[in-house]
């Protein structure tokens, strides 16, 4: 067992347990979107950051990938941790104003839609990739994944094209923190190839 | 006492969500002891570290087999708390997970004690499923014979060269026995492909002379039977009798055979050949200089045939140039379609005198002698093209009818495009063995390097499956179906509905014998176990059982007018998951059991549910055909209920007490719109009248059910929906439907007599009619076919005689 303070009360987690496990455990919230109990974490949306002092120097880190160290000071809503996450919620909120969730956990931090707010309500991913382990790892297969890099990433299927592999299981859609799955799914999904309706 | 059954009972809070709602430590005092529960536990999230570390821990220290969670979504988490329970011999069927955060907590307003109890009651159906389960390991094979390679396609070649490079042995079935007659057959069969004669004698050269390809010609198919890695082909020899072969696995290979195109309509003896003649009159001779013009026609056999047709006319039109340089050649192609070349090589082709006219296809080409029209799709202005030959595209042949042996004898089944497995989409992770492993133009038109590339990825499929047999892990599904051969009366019902091929075929002549089931290839659809008349099918790991008992354990939580519901595993357990995670609330009368597909269900577990305190039942499944993963387990299904309402009706209750809806995984409001309908639906309907007369209707009812007469009805009705005509004489659904009313009639007659006469009393034909209500002339005949039977047993005493049960000995 290792023990370390988060906001100043002394907390245990069992060794190579991330920050936010043990966070959780202990009943202290830390804000999240691309984290779920039953993939691995790929600290994507970095709501979650933290500070940490590991008695050398204080550090912002993901704390769904920071594994717990003997004697750290976590710090989850100082003013630094506040700060931060105030722009990255403030980007994601501009970035995907069509999003439900984001508003709701913007909205819990007070930050509002700027002047620089995207005009596309529709697209709600957040290129979080929670569907793409899920696809992965749950599903065991990979019918859809990222395609292009930076302004243009996206989840998509192989050539864009209704996925042969997907046996139509649904866990992406379950896992994902923002409802964009939907659109994608529809896309994704191909019938099984049907032999012929039902007679009467 | 309890067979040794270890339960652990764990109880996730989920971070306050479930115990927000929930009453755990209420639900855990409660169940603690029932039914194999030894002990209770309860953490916050079993899905982080902490969590896990207890799970693991607890299960160690107590020798836990079993593990009941009353947690989240089984379809996320299950495989998280599999990969860290393998280690302990804990199997994928020894967890059970009770959804109490999607499936109560976030969808029902419920106050907190009503939905403790509701969570009770979903979590004593689990822990009854669990102790009635007998676990079963799964199945290995060897996986050493041979490749059998059947139908006589050129992809078989190519399958074969790739096997003898790998040092696999394969038999090679082939209709020619010699690699000259070989290249003609296969030249005939893929247009165009005399460009690659060459390669083509190449390969069939290193096949006829690889020391592990074994070829043997003219061998009609005669049955094929076995199991993977194990199969057994008889083959037909020369000289009639019947020659076994075994192999471990089965390639099919099959090419389309093509008839001669438009050319009885066009006439023009000699100068009109499809591709096919145009090859035979060049090798010959006949064709020495003029022009060729290949007008690619066939709009009727679709687009994909077109392409085919084009590009055969594009290699044969090379194979011209580059041999015969006074014929010139001209492709005439429909616009749609493109031509396999790209604007850069087509300027090298005209140079090289290949010529290429696009045609609007909406005008159709007219042939004079000596001249086509056609019209341009750009100018849309009429021209004509000179031939001194004209070839037309080959029509292709249905494969139905020439390869019925195939079709009859391997899980695989022709449309009108070609040669079809049945579909079959489960877990990728459970991966039956994709067989028979097909290659070849005859499943989708495709050109020679196509057919010979799905060769070369049939090879290797089998070449895969020896690896993974090698390393141990070519292990069967732990939810297979098998067969008890001491009950099993061999009348092949279940090989009429099994979609997946897994349950052996037998040799012709063989019998009646008891059937057998691939487990490596079984889906565990369940649907043929839930038909077999006979009750020798079982689901492996999910059996009929563990289903009853965690029915009636959830019933017996039941109140008046709660529902029983049954979810496919696949769409509607998804789609009421998703409403959870899209905040949809719905009532929380529903009771709602996943179960994999609905077929799996056996219709006495619905006729047992009504008679112990059910009063409303919804069955939520997925589309039909298109989705279901099972091929048709929830068409299965609506026969299954349909008889239910039959029955409901006869015991004159309302039909509309069961319900079967279709919802699809991405549909979560659909769900709740169906869940909601249904409801208010039953509000109508007042809870069945649980008097003695009632039950007595509703056991009747249930005896039915078992009847292996009654049940050979319905499974006959169990078609495939795309099998036109229904078995027997019967050609519609609604003389089938009178057939099998006529059946349910006369059984459940015969079950109220049965029930009527209970214990040892000796009635007369009145009193019988009396009690039943019934007119005595029907109950007189119904008794006389029953002592037939010995079902009953008759003493003649003046004025009547007397019925009563035979005593038991």
């Amino acid at each position: 067992m290792i023990t370390l303070n988060i906001n100043g009360s002394v907390v245990k987690g069992l060794e190579g347990s991330s920050i936010l496990d043990v966070a959780r455990s202990s009943g202290i919230s830390i804000p999240t979107l691309c984290h779920s109990g039953a993939l691995e974490p790929s600290g994507a949306c970095r709501l979650c950051i933290v500070e940490v002092n590991d008695g050398k120097r204080n550090r912002m880190v993901a704390s769904c990938l920071y594994p717990i160290r003997e004697g750290i000071d976590v710090y989850t809503e100082s003013e630094r941790v506040r700060n931060a996450r105030h722009w990255i919620l403030q980007m994601l909120v501009d970035e995907h104003p069509g999003s439900e969730k984001i508003r709701e956990i913007a909205g819990a931090y007070g930050v509002q839609e700027s002047a620089f707010r995207s005009d596309d309500c529709d697209d709600t991913c957040i290129r979080c990739g929670l569907c793409v382990i899920a696809c992965k790892d749950v599903a065991g297969i990979r019918s859809i994944s990222f395609a292009n890099r930076g302004v243009k990433k996206e989840v998509t299927t192989a050539h864009q094209l209704p996925s042969p592999e997907c046996v139509g299981c649904g866990v992406c859609l379950y896992v994902c923190p923002t409802e964009s799955m939907e659109r994608l799914f529809a896309k994704t999904r191909q019938l099984a190839a049907t032999v012929e309706g039902r007679q009467p | 006492m309890n067979n040794g059954i270890k339960t652990g009972l764990f109880l996730c809070d989920c971070g306050r969500v479930i115990g927000k709602r929930l009453d755990l430590e209420e639900i855990g005092s409660r169940l603690n002891g029932r039914d194999g529960i030894i002990s209770v536990h309860a953490h916050s999230r079993y899905c982080l570290a902490g969590g896990l570390y207890e799970l693991v821990k607890t299960v160690e220290a107590e020798g836990l087999n079993r593990v009941l969670m009353g947690a989240c979504s089984d379809r996320i988490m299950k495989e998280r708390f599999m990969g860290m329970l393998r280690r302990f011999g804990i199997m994928e069927s020894q967890i059970e997970m009770v959804n109490l955060k999607d499936h109560i907590a976030l969808v029902h307003d419920n106050p907190r004690d009503e939905l403790t109890y509701k969570a009770e009651a979903l979590l004593a159906g689990a822990a009854a499923s669990l102790f009635c389960l007998e676990p079963h390991p799964p199945t290995h094979v060897e996986f050493g014979g041979p490749v059998l390679i059947v139908g006589g396609g050129v992809s078989g070649f190519e399958a074969a060269r790739e096997l003898a490079r790998n040092r696999m042995e394969c038999i090679l079935f082939s209709d020619a026995s010699t690699p000259e007659d070989a290249l003609v057959s296969l030249l005939r069969r893929y247009p165009g492909s005399r460009l690659f004669a060459d390669e083509m004698e190449a390969l069939l050269k290193d096949v006829y002379c690889a020391p592990y390809v074994t070829i043997l010609p003219d061998r009609p198919l005669e049955y094929l039977d076995g199991h993977t890695g194990d199969y057994r082909l008889g083959t037909v020899q020369p000289d009639g009798t019947v020659e076994e072969i075994s192999g471990s696995t089965v390639i099919l290979a099959v090419d389309r055979k093509f008839a001669p195109g438009l050319k009885p309509t066009i006439g023009g003896c000699g100068h009109v050949l499809d591709q096919v003649e145009l090859e035979d009159n060049l090798a010959s001779g006949a064709i020495r200089s003029g022009r060729v013009v290949f007008w690619v026609n066939g709009q009727g056999n679709g687009l994909k045939f077109q392409e085919m047709s084009v590009i055969a006319a594009w290699n044969n039109s090379q194979f011209i140039v580059k041999k015969y340089p006074r014929v010139k050649p001209t492709i005439l192609y429909p616009a749609g379609v493109r031509l396999p070349s790209t604007d850069e090589s087509r300027v090298g082709e005209r140079a090289r005198c290949i010529e290429a006219y696009a045609y609007d296809p909406d005008v159709h080409p007219v042939v004079q002698s000596g001249y086509v029209t056609f019209v341009g799709p750009g100018d849309h202005l009429e021209h004509e093209i000179k031939w001194d030959n004209l070839v037309v595209s080959s029509e292709p042949c249905p494969i139905s009818a020439s390869k019925p042996d195939l079709i009859r004898y391997l899980p695989v089944f022709a449309d009108e495009i070609g040669i079809k497995k049945a579909p079959l989409k489960v877990k990728a992770t459970h991966e039956p063995v994709k067989w028979p492993i097909i290659a070849g133009s005859a499943m989708e038109p495709c050109d020679l390097s196509e057919a010979l590339r799905q060769g070369k990825r049939a090879a290797r499929e089998a070449i895969r499956l020896r690896k993974k047999a090698r390393d141990g892990s070519f292990a069967s599904p732990l939810m297979v179906v098998s067969v008890d051969k001491d009950l099993c009366q061999g009348c092949g019902l279940c090989n009429e509905i099994c979609t997946c091929g897994a349950v052996q075929n037998i040799r012709p002549g063989k019998g009646p014998v008891p059937r057998e089931v691939d487990p490596h290839l079984c889906d565990g659809g369940g649907s043929c176990a839930a038909a077999c008349p006979y009750g020798a099918m079982k689901v492996l790991n999910n059996s009929s059982q563990q289903l009853e008992a965690r029915v009636r354990a959830v019933i017996s939580h039941m109140k008046e007018k709660d529902v029983l519901g049954f979810a496919c595993g696949w769409g509607a357990q998804g789609a009421s998951e998703l409403a959870a995670v899209r905040k949809y609330t719905y009532s929380s009368r529903l009771f709602l059991i996943p179960v994999r597909c609905l077929g799996i269900i056996d219709p006495t577990i619905l006729s047992m549910a009504f008679l112990n305190g059910a009063n409303f039942i919804l069955m939520a499944g997925c589309t039909p055909s298109a989705s279901c993963h099972y091929g048709y387990g929830v068409d299965h299904t609506w026969y299954r209920v349909s008889l239910m309402k039959k029955l409901l009706g006869m015991s004159g209750l309302e039909r509309q007490r069961i319900s079967l809806g279709y919802v699809e995984v991405n549909e979560p409001d659909v769900f709740v719109r169906m869940v909601e309908s249904f409801l208010s639906e039953v509000d109508r309907m007042k809870p069945i009248d649980r008097g003695e007369n009632s039950r007595k209707l509703l056991l009747a009812a249930h005896s039915t059910l078992h009847r292996p007469r009654m049940r050979w009805v319905l499974g006959a009705s169990l078609r495939r929906p795309s099998e036109p005509r229904f078995p027997g004489n019967q050609l519609n659904a609604v003389d089938f439907d009178e057939v099998v009313q006529e059946v349910l009639e006369e059984e459940y007659l015969a079950a109220r007599i049965v029930g009527a006469l209970d214990g040892t009393r000796s009635l007369n034909p009145p009193e019988i009619a009396g009690a039943l209500g019934e007119r005595p002339i029907i109950v007189s005949k119904a008794l006389g076919s029953l002592v037939e039977e010995g079902r009953v047993i008759c003493e003649y005493r003046a004025p009547y005689p007397l019925f009563s049960l035979p005593r038991a000995v």
